[in-house]
């Protein structure tokens, strides 16, 4: 794996990790644990931006992929917070 | 053998769908999102017209709350709590004004606080608490949440409380169904002393002050009430509705046919699943025949919905203050 790819992985998991830890840290308040959902999908379609981006290979269609796998996201936790 | 092929197009990236499954093109994600948008709003609808059918199965009972706090507080070396009427009519009263006024918090918009429904059901307390919980679908449920709370967990492992009284209430809090469970602890200096553990004897007298924070309260009067014989006075506002009654508040059971939590549950570990399984079959071909292609990162959205369910394994309808 090359070093760039090394950081990138190290963000991407920084990012989700760090969405399961405040979620679990925000237990008992289900409008918060939904807010953090949100921000760590925000967060993760960034990443996924700024990853092919840096990468050379972005394309509107590689933006459009990210934001529809997190809108499902998103409605997912909100039906699950049902 | 056509629905081979038709499979095959959608499950597999291949040259005819652009070596991309047809179950990860960008219009099957987007007929993903509304489908479960109407999924979600038909669980909304039918749940109104038909909550017993499409509910919450809901088992909470007085009893059990009370066996599950005491079972906490003789596990701390602590003397268990009696079951007060009185406290329970307060619960109820608080349970009900938050209905009725619409708010979930310990003090109402109107500025009463949760003394103001222990001394209108007649309790005179010299220590008093309040614990609060909603939308919980067991009694376990809701001694656990609080037991995981430092702050509510403090309430009841208190060891000055002797008695305590609870009221569960089915209603409509700020416009979607909502079952309360309201505990109130207390203590008068009429009630027996039992065995206080040697920390709470040892500690100092508690600084005269209520307490109105979001957190758990807990409150002592500057004089205590019990001191004299002086009856405590009852504020004149109506604090408790006249159809309560002692036994009333006791438990809400509700045993819809299909339970909500449950269907959510299935839905999203059935769509997250079956999306994981497209991107890793796609990851694989697509890596095997070393096709280069623009799309996102496969492993990077396994990881993400992985997430996704972790994280929805861990998201509660029930909360605290």
């Amino acid at each position: 794996m090359k070093k760039g790819e090394l950081l990138h992985t190290i963000v991407l998991f920084t990012i989700l990790l760090g969405g399961i830890f405040t979620f679990w840290f925000a237990k008992g308040n289900t409008s918060l644990q939904l807010a953090i959902g949100t921000v760590t999908t925000m967060a993760y379609v960034a990443w996924g931006i700024i990853h092919h981006s840096l990468k050379g290979d972005l394309h509107r269609k590689v933006v459009i992929e990210y934001v529809l796998v997190g809108l499902i996201a998103i409605v997912l936790l909100t039906t699950l917070a049902l | 053998m056509r629905f081979f092929r038709i499979l095959y197009h959608w499950l597999v990236p291949h040259e005819g769908n652009n070596h991309r499954a047809k179950a990860l093109h960008h219009d099957a994600l987007f007929a993903y999102v509304l489908l479960l948008c109407v999924f979600n709003l038909g669980i909304r609808y039918f749940h109104g017209k038909a909550p017993d059918v499409l509910g919450y199965a809901i088992d909470i009972r007085v009893d059990q709350l009370l066996a599950a706090t005491n079972a906490q507080r003789e596990a701390a070396g602590l003397s268990p709590l009696r079951l007060d009427n009185t406290l329970s009519v307060a619960a109820a009263a608080k349970a009900s004004d938050m209905f009725a006024n619409n708010y979930w918090a310990h003090n109402s918009p109107q500025g009463k606080t949760p003394w103001d429904f222990i001394i209108a059901s007649g309790y005179r307390y010299t220590l008093a608490g309040e614990n609060l919980a909603k939308n919980f679908q067991t009694s376990d449920g809701v001694v656990d949440a609080w037991m995981n709370s430092p702050t509510h967990k403090a309430n009841i492992v208190k060891g000055g409380y002797r008695d305590v009284g609870f009221a569960i209430v089915n209603g409509v809090l700020n416009g979607e169904e909502t079952t309360l469970v309201v505990q109130m602890f207390g203590a008068t200096n009429a009630a027996p002393v039992a065995q206080i553990p040697k920390a709470e004897a040892a500690a100092p007298a508690p600084v005269a002050s209520e307490v109105v924070t979001e957190e758990p309260v807990t409150v002592v009067p500057a004089e205590p009430a019990a001191a004299n014989d002086e009856p405590v006075k009852q504020p004149a506002i109506g604090l408790l509705p006249s159809f309560i009654s002692n036994t009333a508040f006791e438990q809400v059971i509700a045993s819809p046919k299909v339970n909500i939590p449950g269907l959510t549950n299935t839905m999203t570990v059935i769509v997250v699943g079956v999306l994981i399984g497209l991107l890793a079959v796609d990851a694989f071909v697509v890596n095997k025949h070393r096709v280069v292609r623009l799309t996102g990162h496969n492993m990077a959205h396994i990881l993400f919905l992985g997430t996704i369910i972790v994280s929805g394994l861990m998201l509660s309808r029930g909360s605290l203050i």
